[in-house]
């Protein structure tokens, strides 16, 4: 227990303030505490859910074939849940602290609230988990989606429900601390705080809509009312599905423009830019989640066109800016230093050993090349044919939320252990080799998938199809090479996984402190701010534009490529 | 100089934005609207859109119709040939109701897709090009009436792909298409 405890003991100033030796913050206690608590919470999630991947992966790799069907879709519900949404939304909690409060430099306010708000989460996210373990037949398992009406006991909509309710008190105290700030003075928040507040609104949206969802299911699960309609379950539960989604991108954008800064000496290099960005979130990102019905029965054609495209592509517009501004906003900070010439010197000169900065990066690019592309494209309401429900699917959300945010987060978590519990890693070279090889091993695994099942066409969520379909002579054999490669670093990816909570719980555990005023080597050669220099949007931002274009070429190749295959099919529609 | 730690300065929405970021903003644009239109204009002039007419019908029901158009086609060894164009689908679990089916090569149909019980995926592939398949939803409660033509004679495999229960992954049908 002590060793616990020792964990949130810092050297605060009588006021309970410090200030960090990194970002130059003050920081209350009370921030810093919750901060750690919601964060410690989210590695546990992230541990259980991740000792699902490998069982998950190792059933889907069928010359391994480890789990039967009766327990693999148990096995693929504990894994979606754990770290779909608790890993994610323990540490979204943390990141609405971090951008909240402790960037703004005040108190945690509502403490009992943040209290009663972790506790409820853990209740209710113990409560799934048990209620996925503990179902029977006829209960089916969940999945992530628990689509009525495929029958799935009612204690798991329970308690998904109380899980929605604890996140929506536990954000209470960030919502308090920016009207505080901003309800009398005529205060711009800063761009963290900024994006945090509109990943903070879009959270409130997506959560509304989950707890229509799971309470409709749950009504019809006890009686109350005598019918379910599938499709208005889908469009309630996918303001949820998509939403938290949405959560995860924003949360993991802002953390971009915060991590960049502070180990990479990123600036912004236009507020007015960024910030639309944030703003076209605000308004058009929720429109995504019907990328989810576009071959839906009873949803028009229009409708499904307005809302996949977020309104003419108002958030994937979003996306493209932040994908310039934030890289940009790393050449910039760094050539203003003279960090680097030519075209790339800026980056590859760039604090590559640090996996906070090494994991943020690879986040940006992966999120973007695999992730963001591919979101895109199958969301074309025609390509969407070709990709439902296929394993390309998975490969794409592995790529934005396995990929860009987990290793977003990942970076966040060694970040604070560095500053915020003060610790040593246990080991810099196994703490380095975090991000290059999940990243690459998690990359090899989500192109796998998405080949699997782009050129294959085979279908996630089932327990055996490639080698064999039971009763039939059909199968997807010709995709089996695919899958040993696929199962081979899905391998490598979880024992990566594997490093990463060993790594962060054996640097908490056995790290050494790191003396007041260290920087643990987080800090960007020349400090966080460097002074001089030509003005920002004076700077030469050639190598972050040739980035782009590289990124706007592979995505017009991978859009054309699926148009290709989609007109090679028979005739289908009106 | 900004830091996204620190306000802004007060007169951050008037600074000038870099060249390059403007640049970038318009091509970031101008592919956003491209492909916009692109998917809108398709549903006009494209052949391949998940674009049908659906039906509200009780899954009773729809049964019923099934097997009354069943009843009407003629047996084969290779599976029903529909009496008409209208080719129906019943996704019950673990099984295709109406499946297999001889269809015409080039003779355009109307499939009907419902489900009995609970949601399904309709899946369908040639047998020997694995990477030409499409996908759609089959809900309880909908009748949904999507035409198609399939121009390549040979073997489709349909499989359902959204999770409808512990046998889901044995649920799998086939389409015979025959030269027209």
């Amino acid at each position: 227990m002590s060793a616990i405890a020792s964990l949130f003991r810092n050297d605060y100033g009588a006021d309970g303030f410090r200030t960090c030796s990194v970002t130059g913050l003050d920081i209350h206690r009370s921030v810093e505490n919750y901060v750690k608590l919601f964060g410690l919470t989210a590695v546990i999630a992230l541990a259980v859910g991740g000792s699902f991947a490998f069982s998950v992966a190792m059933t889907r790799w069928e010359f391994v074939g480890l789990l039967d069907p009766s327990s693999y879709y148990t096995h693929l519900s504990m894994h979606a849940w754990n770290l779909l949404i608790f890993w994610m939304v323990f540490m979204e909690i943390a990141v609405l602290y971090v951008g909240g409060p402790m960037v703004l430099g005040r108190k945690l306010p509502l403490r009992r609230l943040a209290t009663v708000g972790w506790i409820t989460m853990v209740a209710g996210a113990i409560g799934v988990n048990a209620s996925i373990w503990l179902s029977e037949a006829p209960n089916e398992a969940p999945l992530l989606t628990a689509y009525v009406p495929l029958p799935v006991t009612p204690w798991f909509y329970g308690t998904a429900i109380v899980f929605l309710i604890g996140a929506t008190i536990a954000a209470v105290p960030f919502f308090a601390t920016i009207w505080s700030e901003t309800r009398d003075s005529r205060r711009t928040l800063p761009l963290v705080a900024f994006g945090a507040f509109v990943t903070g609104i879009i959270a409130v949206e997506a959560i509304l809509g989950g707890i229509a969802a799971f309470a409709y299911a749950l009504a019809w699960r006890v009686d109350l009312i005598a019918s379910v309609d599938p499709g208005i379950y889908r469009q309630l539960y996918w303001i949820v599905g998509h939403g938290t989604q949405q959560i995860n991108l924003l949360a993991m954008i802002t953390v971009w423009y915060f991590l960049t800064h502070v180990v990479g000496g990123a600036v912004v290099i236009s507020e007015k830019v960024s910030r639309t960005a944030f703003i076209l979130y605000l308004f058009f990102i929720n429109l995504g989640a019907a990328h989810h019905l576009l071959v839906d029965p009873g949803v028009s054609a229009g409708w499904r066109i307005w809302n996949t495209s977020y309104a003419f592509y108002g958030a994937a517009f979003a996306s493209m800016i932040h994908a310039f501004a934030i890289p940009a906003g790393i050449e910039a900070g760094r050539r203003r230093r003279g960090q680097g010439g030519g075209l790339f010197g800026w980056l590859t000169s760039a604090p590559w050993k640090n996996p906070v900065f090494a994991a943020t990066i690879f986040s940006i690019i992966l999120f973007g090349f695999l992730g963001g592309i591919t979101g895109v494209v199958m969301g074309q309401i025609q390509v969407n044919m070709t990709w439902h429900n296929t394993l390309a699917t998975v490969g794409h959300f592995h790529a934005t939320v396995a990929l860009g945010t987990t290793l977003a987060f990942f970076g966040l978590v060694l970040f604070v252990i560095k500053t915020m519990f003060r610790r040593d890693f246990v080991s810099d070279t196994l703490a380095t080799a975090i991000p290059y090889a999940y990243g690459g091993a998690m990359s090899v695994a989500t192109l796998m998938l998405m080949y699997a099942g782009i050129l294959y066409g085979v279908p996630r969520r089932t327990a055996e199809v490639v080698r064999n379909i039971p009763g039939s002579e059909f199968s997807f054999s010709a995709a089996i090479p695919i899958f040993m490669i696929f199962g081979v670093f899905a391998l490598l990816a979880t024992l990566s996984g594997v490093l990463f909570v060993v790594v962060s719980v054996g640097s908490l555990l056995f790290g050494g402190r790191l003396p007041d005023g260290d920087d643990g080597g987080m800090l960007p050669e020349g400090g966080l701010h460097a002074d001089g220099g030509e003005p920002v949007h004076a700077v030469e931002l050639r190598g972050t534009f040739a980035l782009c274009l590289i990124f706007l070429g592979v995505f017009v190749a991978v859009y054309v490529l699926n148009w290709y295959l989609l007109t090679q099919l028979w005739a289908i529609g009106a | 100089m900004s830091n996204p730690l620190e306000d802004p300065d007060d007169d951050w929405w008037n600074s000038p934005v870099n060249r390059r970021e403007s640049i970038w903003l318009g091509i970031a644009g101008a592919w956003s609207l491209g492909i916009f239109t692109w998917m809108a204009g398709f549903t006009q002039f494209g052949d391949q859109n998940p674009i049908g007419t659906t039906y509200d019908v009780d899954p009773d029901r729809y049964q019923e119709r099934v097997g009354e158009y069943k009843d009407a086609a003629e047996e084969t060894e290779d599976g029903l040939v529909p009496p008409n164009d209208d080719v129906y689908v019943g996704a019950m679990r673990f099984n295709w109701d109406g499946l297999p089916a001889v269809l015409e090569a080039g003779r355009e149909y109307d499939i009907h897709l419902g489900a009995y019980d609970v949601q399904h995926g309709f899946s369908v592939r040639p047998e020997e090009n694995l990477n030409k398949q499409i996908n759609l939803q089959v809900f309880p409660g909908s009748e949904w009436v999507i035409p198609m033509t399939f121009d390549e004679p040979g073997t489709y495999h349909v499989v359902c792909n959204e999770f409808c229960g512990q046998g889901h992954r044995t649920m799998h049908g086939r389409f015979t298409v025959v030269e027209g």
